[in-house]
């Protein structure tokens, strides 16, 4: 079975470090951005199959880059992270093409299964 | 505005003022009640009542003068008809005598009527319809008496150089002036002439009335108790009794202004300034003006009734009128009282709504600012737990291990520093007197809403002056002015807006904070809104409209102001000052 390639998008670099690593120990190919631009960049050239993205990144508004990576691929899936309950950005996520959300401080079994879930929407398509 | 302008508007300014006194006379009214709805109750009342019962009084002081007005022509009319009709038979009684004369001069010819025996007996039959007839006689043309029926015994008597022997050649009928007789009676003689063409001459045919005749006729008038009627001649010698002016025969002596001819009726101011009517009339083919003087006034005294029904309608209508100001009154006021109660209970509440909705925030604010530190605390945890349960060496991952607990207790650090932050933050009295640097104040307020002028990039300017004096102030609620102030711009501006921050002395006792933002700006007419409670130019569900009220309403407390100026597209400003020291009040 080949490798999920995953994409980690987040503002904390302790935090994206940390678990694209337990990541990678689960067996994901996982590649890391620190804002939206190096995200879009990141996406042109290895496409991910799943995007984990953080809701409030600089650079661009999460929901704004939601929208331009399913501008640019509507395959990809995105599962957003959010910090805290802002209830109104999840709802405009999901709205706006999300696969799924996952809260701060995430449980790693939690998101492995949503990743695959995606994944496994996508392989399916 | 411009100075150029100010005199042109004066009078305008004036006007406006003198209204705003009227209905918010501050001070002239306060005495009339010390709680303000009472004093604005008196006021509407008092206005109402100028205002209503001022036309009525002028309503009422009109109609009653018009009236009286009505009743004095009226009057006026009455009496001059009285004096016309009194006029008419004077004249008819004196045509009836001369058409008697010559009936009995066209019947009889001049030789019968010399004749006393005829001539006693025309008189004895005449004297019947000839009331008050007292003598008859015959004149020849020379003015010689030729007969004469009559108590007197005038025959022979020569009337040739008399004036009115002259008066009746001319005119062919005469009426003399009263004269007293020689029994002392007052009378007065008519007389026609007859010519007698076949001759060449003429004769005069000539009888004597009593005076009591005229005098009959001038008391006809309809007189009361000041009133006085009489007949006079043209040289002003009374031709009949008068109750206050003078016997019959007597001069008259006041002096009256007689017309000329006809009927007239003058007003006349007497010496005691009371008012009097006098009416003249002329009577034809004779020397006599019959004068009436009207002294009583009946006019002048408006009936009973219409008066008290005038005051009834009056006082009814005053009652009426200040019952219906003072029950609308009443129930305007209370209801004015009863809205601002309503209004200050919504205000207290929506404080209290402030209140929660920005602990809402900061509990928002709080836990994104916790959750990023745990997250990460999390994730290497789980990484550390990942490498023990994968590998039994731990001395290969001892570095590893060292490097991610270094980023536990880093992530430790960052949590304490947000729950030591926000100890201070919320730690409030009620109107605490702490002695602080505003200038961190900032800093702290800032700090919380780093991450959103972070993600929003915007462009934040602090230029805060150094040195600045501690002031005695509420923290807690300073904080909350800054908080809802830096909400407010950082809402207004665009993403990659500028947010300036200054600080500075004012004359030594006020520190002033200024937040300019270059959003986008806040309209003229809407500007003058902005502090009063619920009034938001965000979209709805975005703001509450309350930041910006109890912000004033805590600058106040504190014995500060906040004060406002935008541009609409190039930016707010909002300056706050805190006094240096509290006000010990």
């Amino acid at each position: 079975m080949s490798q999920t390639k995953v994409l980690l998008v987040d503002d904390e670099v302790e935090f994206v470090l940390a678990l694209a690593e337990r990541l990678q120990l689960r067996n994901y190919y996982v590649n890391t951005a620190n804002n939206a631009l190096e995200a879009l960049g990141l996406i042109y050239k290895d496409p991910p199959d799943v995007i984990v993205l953080d809701l409030k990144i600089p650079g661009m508004d999460g929901i704004e880059t939601l929208k331009t990576i399913k501008k640019f691929d509507p395959a990809i899936e995105v599962i957003m992270l959010t910090g805290h309950g802002d209830v109104r950005s999840v709802e405009e996520g999901m709205k706006s093409g999300a696969f799924e959300y996952i809260m701060k401080p995430i449980d790693i079994g939690e998101l492995t299964s949503k990743i695959d879930k995606a994944h496994g929407k996508r392989k399916k398509e | 505005m411009q100075a150029s302008k100010e005199p042109k508007n004066r009078m305008p300014q004036n006007i406006i003022a003198f209204l705003h006194n009227l209905f918010y006379p501050l001070d002239y009214f306060r005495f009339l009640g010390a709680d303000r709805y009472t004093s604005l109750k008196i006021r509407i009342i008092l206005l109402g009542a100028i205002f209503s019962l001022v036309p009525l009084f002028i309503v009422v002081t009109i109609s009653y003068f018009w009236f009286q007005q009505i009743l004095k022509d009226d009057f006026r009319n009455q009496f001059k008809w009285e004096i016309g009709n009194t006029k008419q038979s004077i004249e008819s009684f004196l045509d009836e005598r001369l058409s008697g004369l010559r009936f009995l001069s066209s019947a009889y010819t001049y030789e019968q009527l010399s004749d006393q025996k005829i001539l006693a007996d025309v008189f004895s039959k005449f004297k019947r319809d000839f009331s008050g007839l007292v003598d008859i006689g015959v004149i020849d043309s020379n003015g010689i008496q030729r007969s004469y029926i009559g108590p007197y015994h005038l025959e022979g008597r020569d009337y040739a150089n008399q004036d009115w022997f002259h008066e009746i050649v001319v005119r062919s009928s005469y009426v003399s002036d009263v004269f007293m007789g020689y029994r002392r009676m007052p009378h007065f003689a008519i007389a026609v002439k007859k010519d007698r063409p076949e001759k060449g001459n003429f004769w005069i045919l000539r009888a004597t009335i009593d005076e009591q005749k005229l005098t009959k006729y001038a008391s006809s008038i309809n007189l009361r108790e000041n009133d006085d009627a009489f007949i006079v001649n043209h040289a002003g010698i009374l031709q009949t009794s008068s109750r206050f002016h003078g016997n019959v025969l007597e001069k008259l002596k006041e002096k009256f202004a007689l017309p000329q001819e006809g009927i007239s009726v003058k007003e006349v101011k007497e010496l005691n300034n009371d008012q009097s009517f006098h009416g003249y009339a002329y009577i034809k083919n004779s020397p006599w003006i019959l004068v009436a003087t009207i002294n009583s006034t009946p006019y002048g005294k408006i009936p009973e009734i219409f008066r008290s029904e005038l005051l009834v309608i009056s006082i009814l209508s005053i009652l009426i009128g200040i019952t219906v100001i003072i029950a609308m009154t009443q129930i305007v006021v209370n209801r004015m009282k009863i809205a601002d109660q309503q209004r200050e209970e919504a205000i207290a509440q929506t404080e209290h709504a402030s209140k929660m909705a920005s602990i809402g925030r900061l509990a928002a604010g709080v836990a994104h600012e916790i959750n990023n530190p745990l997250a990460i605390i999390n994730e290497k945890a789980g990484l550390m737990k990942d490498i023990l349960e994968a590998s039994e060496n731990l001395q290969n991952n001892k570095n590893k291990f060292l490097v991610l607990l270094t980023g536990i207790f880093e992530s430790v650090k960052r949590c304490r520093t947000v729950t030591h932050r926000l100890l201070g933050f919320s730690r409030r009295m009620d109107l605490g007197h702490d002695l602080i640097d505003l200038n961190d104040t900032i800093r702290e307020v800032l700090e919380f809403l780093e991450k959103e002028i972070l993600y929003r990039n915007i462009n934040l300017k602090l230029n805060l002056m150094e040195n600045l004096p501690k002031v005695e102030t509420d923290k807690g609620q300073v904080q909350q002015v800054f908080l809802n102030i830096i909400n407010n711009a950082i809402d207004a501006v665009e993403e990659g807006g500028q947010i300036e921050v200054y600080s500075a002395l004012k004359e030594g006792k006020f520190v002033q904070i200024s937040i300019r933002d270059n959003g986008i700006g806040i309209p003229k007419d809407k500007l003058k809104h902005s502090f009063e409670p619920f009034y938001t130019t965000k979209e709805k569900g975005r703001g509450t409209g309350l930041g910006l009220s109890i912000s004033y309403g805590i600058m106040q407390r504190l014995g500060g102001t906040i004060l406002v100026e935008s541009e609409v597209n190039k930016g707010t400003t909002f300056t706050v000052e805190v006094p240096i020291k509290a006000e010990s009040a």
